[in-house]
């Protein structure tokens, strides 16, 4: 039995059909296609967020730590500072001791050289006097041939010589 | 032009053209339904992506228009979308007729709408409360109110329905009268003499070329159409390929772009955007959410 509907008009059992239709469709649609899919972008997004929220949290910690490692930086700077000062100062404070004994050291070799250098000049002097008065004597035996109290020549002689050191 | 054509009828039951489309149409959309939603993986491929894509942009529109709370309501809204589409789309292959010409379809729809509509009033306030809805915001408003509420769904079915025909009933129209409009004037160019067709064909070549030099699609288009309006008629005239309508060649082809493509698009959006709108104000937002 073949034939047309008429162009406006309804049957019941196409509208049923549809009907049945549309329900199937929307029922397997959304059980496998729907549900599924929006499950699946809540759960990527779901897992994004909180990959970035770990990221924010990781990145303030790292901040936080940056900050303290920089005190701390600060700190041990400011400690080796004082540390260097201290260690300055206290060796300034031994080379002044140390040079003040040299010093002190150096003129007492000084000083010492000093008198024995005037002892040997001491001791040249009455060698050269003692010789220079032998010598006189003998150049005097010589030119008066006379023998005269050698003890008393010797005597006038150093009186003279005396006289001529001190005038000196 | 008729309605759908019955196939055959089992008891009281008859199977019409819409049936077997509205069948198919379910069929191609539970099994695009399989393919695009089996094997979701968190890295995604390609099909994936465009499958997301859609689905989210149908979230999108539904949370858009019905709000964020009314969320769960997209499935339904996207196999209305779809059927209407593909019901639409699939009296372009040929073989089938489109499931929304036929006032069945659509009023089923638009009835399917409303029923959800006063469900969700019902739901909201109360069967007492549904029915005192119609005598607001003063008691004369009562008829008017109630036949609003019938209009509604007449008015849905019909604007969808009267879309999909007209279009396809313009669409043939236009058909049968190129075809009528050719045949008679080949029939006259075969009966002149044959220096007419010749300078036809001179005349769209000449136009071609000149198209061609210039650069301007409309001179090639008009020189083609003339050059094989010529080649018919001298094909008339010796008794080829007689009876070739061909001015049906491509005026219908951007007639069906229109009524075949872009109102079987617009009236799914349309159709489901009242819906949505109509679902969305039944339901309000919860009373926490709203201020």
């Amino acid at each position: 039995m073949s034939g047309f509907e008429s162009i406006v008009g309804i049957d019941p059992w196409t509208a049923l059909f549809t009907f049945l239709n549309m329900i199937i469709t929307f029922l397997i649609l959304k059980k496998f296609l729907f549900v599924p899919v929006k499950k699946m972008i809540d759960s990527r997004q779901k897992e994004i967020d909180d990959l970035y929220s770990d990221a924010n949290d990781s990145k303030e910690k790292a901040e936080e730590m940056l900050v303290d490692y920089k005190k701390k930086i600060e700190n041990y700077r400011q400690e080796g500072d004082e540390i260097i000062k201290n260690a300055t100062t206290r060796g300034e404070k031994r080379e002044q001791e140390i040079i003040s004994k040299a010093n002190a050291q150096a003129e007492a070799i000084i000083s010492k050289a000093h008198e024995d250098v005037m002892q040997e000049k001491k001791k040249v002097l009455n060698e050269v006097k003692n010789e220079i008065s032998d010598i006189a004597i003998e150049i005097a035996e010589k030119v008066i041939e006379k023998e005269i109290d050698e003890e008393k020549h010797k005597s006038l002689v150093e009186e003279f010589i005396n006289n001529i050191g001190d005038e000196k | 032009m008729n309605g759908p054509k019955i196939y055959f009828q089992i008891g009281p039951v008859s199977i019409t053209q819409t049936t077997v489309s509205s069948f198919f149409v379910m069929i191609v959309l539970c099994v695009l339904a399989l393919f695009l939603g089996k094997g979701l993986k968190k890295r995604h491929g390609k099909r994936q992506v465009i499958v997301e894509k859609l689905v989210s942009m149908l979230y999108g529109l539904v949370e858009d228009t019905m709000g964020k709370h009314n969320s769960y309501w997209t499935p339904y809204i996207g196999a209305l979308m779809m059927s209407s589409l593909f019901g639409s789309l699939i009296g372009m292959t040929g073989i089938f007729r489109s499931a929304t010409a036929d006032l069945s379809t659509t009023l089923t729809w638009a009835l399917m709408t409303s029923v959800l509509v006063w469900a969700c009033n019902i739901k909201q306030s109360g069967v007492r409360g549904w029915l005192k809805g119609f005598s607001e915001p003063i008691k004369v408003m009562l008829p008017m109110n109630i036949i609003s509420e019938i209009a509604q769904p007449i008015s849905m079915a019909f604007r969808h329905f009267g879309n999909i025909m007209g279009g396809s009933v313009l669409t043939s129209i236009v058909y049968t009268g190129l075809a009528g409009i050719s045949t008679m004037v080949l029939g006259n160019l075969s009966r002149s003499p044959i220096a007419v067709p010749l300078i036809l064909l001179a005349i769209g070549i000449i136009v071609f070329f000149v198209g061609i030099k210039k650069v301007k699609l409309s001179l090639k288009i008009i020189g083609s159409a003339v050059v094989i309006l010529g080649v018919f008629s001298l094909l008339e005239m010796f008794d080829i390929l007689s009876g070739v309508p061909i001015l049906t060649l491509g005026l219908p082809g951007v007639l069906s772009l229109y009524f075949d493509i872009f109102s079987g698009c617009v009236q799914a959006l349309v159709f489901s955007l009242l819906t949505m709108v109509y679902v969305g104000n039944a339901c309000p937002p919860p009373e926490s959410d709203s201020n």
